[in-house]
């Protein structure tokens, strides 16, 4: 089973980090123009958000996981909800790998794998290294590619 | 090339106008007219303008209607559009999943029709002719259905005959408004009308006490219920009018409606999963309904909406069965339940429901001045263990020789059909509460399409170890599937299918996404993806990112 590259945890503590500062945004303005908070209240707020989104986020670097099996890839995922989803090879559609501006500086990538289903539409597998990215791409592709035309029975 | 029906041009008037008159009539009303600085001469200022833009809209439908030419070849379906932006378009036959007719009641009058073509990609309508006249409509239909099969032989080209499989009787029809209830509804109705509890209350004469309070209720709750029912009623009637389910060769083709007649077809050879509903109502009396899944966008509503069509609005359950049987021959089910615990999980969340409802009305309770029953739920709690036994006994799933079969739901119970050569993913999850009961739910991803209202087919709430040797069983079978079709259709398998079969051969698999994306007119493509259909590319930066994509091949 494969793990995520380390650095991703920076991007999704981040996420938490500036989720916690918008809570923190709204519950100052709700204290200023709407219900007056006790003193205490606003900083709790920001502090509980932030420590459980790093929590969060930590957790689920630990909990992310990918195998490129014989016939189809596997990935786990998620913290509250534990899922597991296998994308066989005939299934995929194509393959992309993608890098935001944050994976960019960060030299992260994403490689996302579509099917033609509805709630698997897209699988993505973040937090790879730009080669590591690109080789998972080329090998889903060749294994894709393979599995279609492979005269099996 | 040929052109719309002239009848279009009044109708279309029509429409466009009937908007702007509304319009205008609302700012007459509202004294718009009288512009301060024009006096008198204001309000005929307004008239005016308003013919003005009656001109206008009656000289662009005119135009419209004159630069609108459409042609059938024998590959593509060519239309050539637009007043201001001229539009060519040439959708390859190939792409089209269905030729969908629909009428309203004045478009039945004129003997005009609207006509939509599908693809099984898109989630909007391919394209849409607005309006022919109801011959065309169905000659096109007619025509696309037999060019798509490939009949090259002109013998070929006389009409197939369409053998009738089933028609709502008008007992079938009363019935199907009957027993068509929602039992959802008087469940959200009243949670919504609940807050207005506190006004209600206070309507109460003082001293009545709780057994008034409780008669209220009660009315109240019956009042819901008999009007969603009639709505219910009504609705599906509306719907269901007239309905015909008919065969032709390999698609399956319907007929309904009261006020907005539509004529559709389901393409066999696209079907991606069969549900079989029914509701406690129903099965009491032994009927079911049958919804047939395909990939891609189907229009009007009353089908379930995106992509499900209804089969078999309403007939006895063997008669359901047997259709179902007669499209995808998967047997007799055998369900396999949850593991007994499961009752105890739902009781427990039963539970908790009840407590928290009661905590709010003790919380209202004590805000208001009125005494509220917040006990009053305790009536419900004798009803919990009966309510999880019912949940657990209701759900199974079944793995047959080609298909899996999964059933859930108690007031809208579906058990949904899925070929093994339709699975797209298989998605195991286990929910924090899950995992504390070593449960998790197996979920099978199909092409068709999700509505808001319904589900994948799912076992839901197996045990953890059933759920791991489930993933591995349906990839297995997902396989051995794919690899049987590919070999048949090597083997030099036929074209035509009798509805026993269910399906066509196909070069490639019936996974109608896919096909899209071999095509020229790249319309459907996936919402984020930069992928070139034909060739590979380097780098291709965009807005803030660097997508580098690859195509893999024929799709699968």
């Amino acid at each position: 089973m494969n793990s995520l590259h380390p650095r991703v945890q920076v991007v999704w503590i981040g996420r938490a980090l500036f989720l916690a500062g918008v809570v923190g945004l709204v519950v100052v303005a709700v204290d200023r123009l709407a219900v007056s908070l006790p003193a205490l209240v606003p900083p709790a707020v920001i502090l509980f958000v932030a420590v459980v989104g790093v929590v969060h986020a930590l957790l689920r670097y630990r909990l992310w996981g990918y195998e490129v099996r014989e016939d189809s890839i596997y990935l786990e995922r998620g913290v509250l909800t534990r899922v597991r989803t296998v994308v066989p090879f005939v299934r995929i559609q194509h393959v992309d790998s993608s890098r935001g501006p944050v994976e960019r500086v960060l030299g992260l990538a994403t490689t996302v794998v579509y099917t033609a289903g509805s709630r698997g539409a897209d699988v993505s597998v973040p937090g790879l290294t730009p080669d590591g990215a690109d080789d998972l791409r080329e090998r889903l592709r060749r294994l894709a590619i393979r599995a279609e035309s492979e005269d099996a029975v | 090339m040929t052109k719309l029906s002239p009848l279009s041009v009044p109708y279309r008037v029509l429409q466009r106008g009937g908007s702007i008159a509304f319009a205008l009539v609302f700012a007459l009303a509202s004294g718009a007219s009288s512009i301060p600085f024009l006096g008198l001469a204001g309000p005929i200022a307004f008239v005016v303008l308003a013919a003005l833009i009656i001109l206008l809209v009656v000289a662009y439908e005119l135009a419209y209607y004159r630069r609108y030419e459409y042609e059938l070849t024998t590959d593509t379906f060519d239309i050539q559009s637009g007043v201001v932006a001229r539009r060519n378009r040439e959708i390859p036959l190939r792409r089209i999943q269905n030729v969908d007719i629909s009428r309203n009641v004045v478009q039945r009058v004129l003997g005009v029709a609207a006509v939509d073509f599908e693809t099984a990609g898109g989630s909007e309508t391919e394209a849409a002719i607005r309006y022919v006249s109801f011959e065309e409509a169905k000659r096109l239909q007619g025509e696309i259905r037999r060019l798509k099969r490939g009949a090259e032989d002109p013998a070929e080209r006389e009409t197939e005959p369409a053998s009738e499989l089933f028609a709502l009787s008008d007992r079938e029809l009363a019935l199907v408004g009957a027993l068509s209830f929602d039992f959802r509804v008087p469940g959200i109705l009243f949670v919504l009308g609940s807050g207005s509890f506190p006004i209600l209350s206070t309507a109460v004469p003082d001293g009545g006490g709780f057994p008034v309070v409780v008669g209220g209720l009660l009315f109240l709750f019956v009042v819901v219920v008999l009007f969603s029912w009639a709505a219910g009623a009504v609705l599906a009637i509306v719907n269901y009018y007239g309905f015909r389910l008919l065969r032709t060769g390999d698609e399956l083709q319907y007929e309904r409606g009261l006020l907005q007649r539509y004529d559709g077809s389901i393409p066999l050879d696209k079907i991606q999963t069969l549900t079989v509903e029914d509701n406690p109502l129903k099965r009491y009396f032994d009927y079911a309904t049958l919804y047939i899944e395909t990939a891609g966008y189907a229009p009007g509503q009353g089908g379930g909406g995106r992509g499900s069509q209804a089969a078999v609005p309403l007939a006895t359950r063997p008669r359901v069965e047997q259709l179902a049987n007669d499209i995808e021959s998967f047997g007799a089910p055998e369900f396999q339940r949850p593991p007994r615990r499961v009752r105890r999980r739902y009781a427990a969340r039963y539970l908790i429901g009840l407590g928290v409802v009661t905590a709010l009305l003790f919380g209202v309770d004590s805000l208001l001045a009125q005494s509220l029953p917040w006990f009053g739920t305790a009536v419900l709690l004798p009803l919990v263990p009966f309510a999880a036994h019912v949940k657990w006994k209701h759900r199974g799933y079944w793995l047959g020789d080609d298909h899996v079969v999964t059933r859930n739901g108690v007031l809208k119970r579906q058990i949904k059909v899925v070929p093994y050569y339709r699975i797209q993913t298989v998605i195991d999850s286990r929910t924090i509460f899950q995992r504390r009961w070593k449960l998790a739910t197996v979920t099978v991803d199909t092409a068709g399409s999700l509505s808001l209202t319904q589900q994948d087919a799912a076992a839901v709430d197996v045990d953890v170890q059933t759920a791991a040797k489930l993933r591995g069983t349906l990839e297995e079978r997902l396989r051995s599937a794919l690899a049987a079709r590919r070999s048949a259709s090597r083997s030099g398998g036929t074209r035509t299918a009798t509805l026993s079969e269910g399906r066509t051969e196909e070069p490639t698999d019936g996974v109608p996404a896919a096909e899209d994306r071999e095509t020229d007119v790249s319309e459907d493509d996936p919402p984020t993806a930069e992928s070139d259909p034909e060739t590979e590319r380097g780098s291709n930066t965009e807005a803030g990112g660097e997508a580098e994509s690859t195509e893999t091949r024929d799709p699968g």
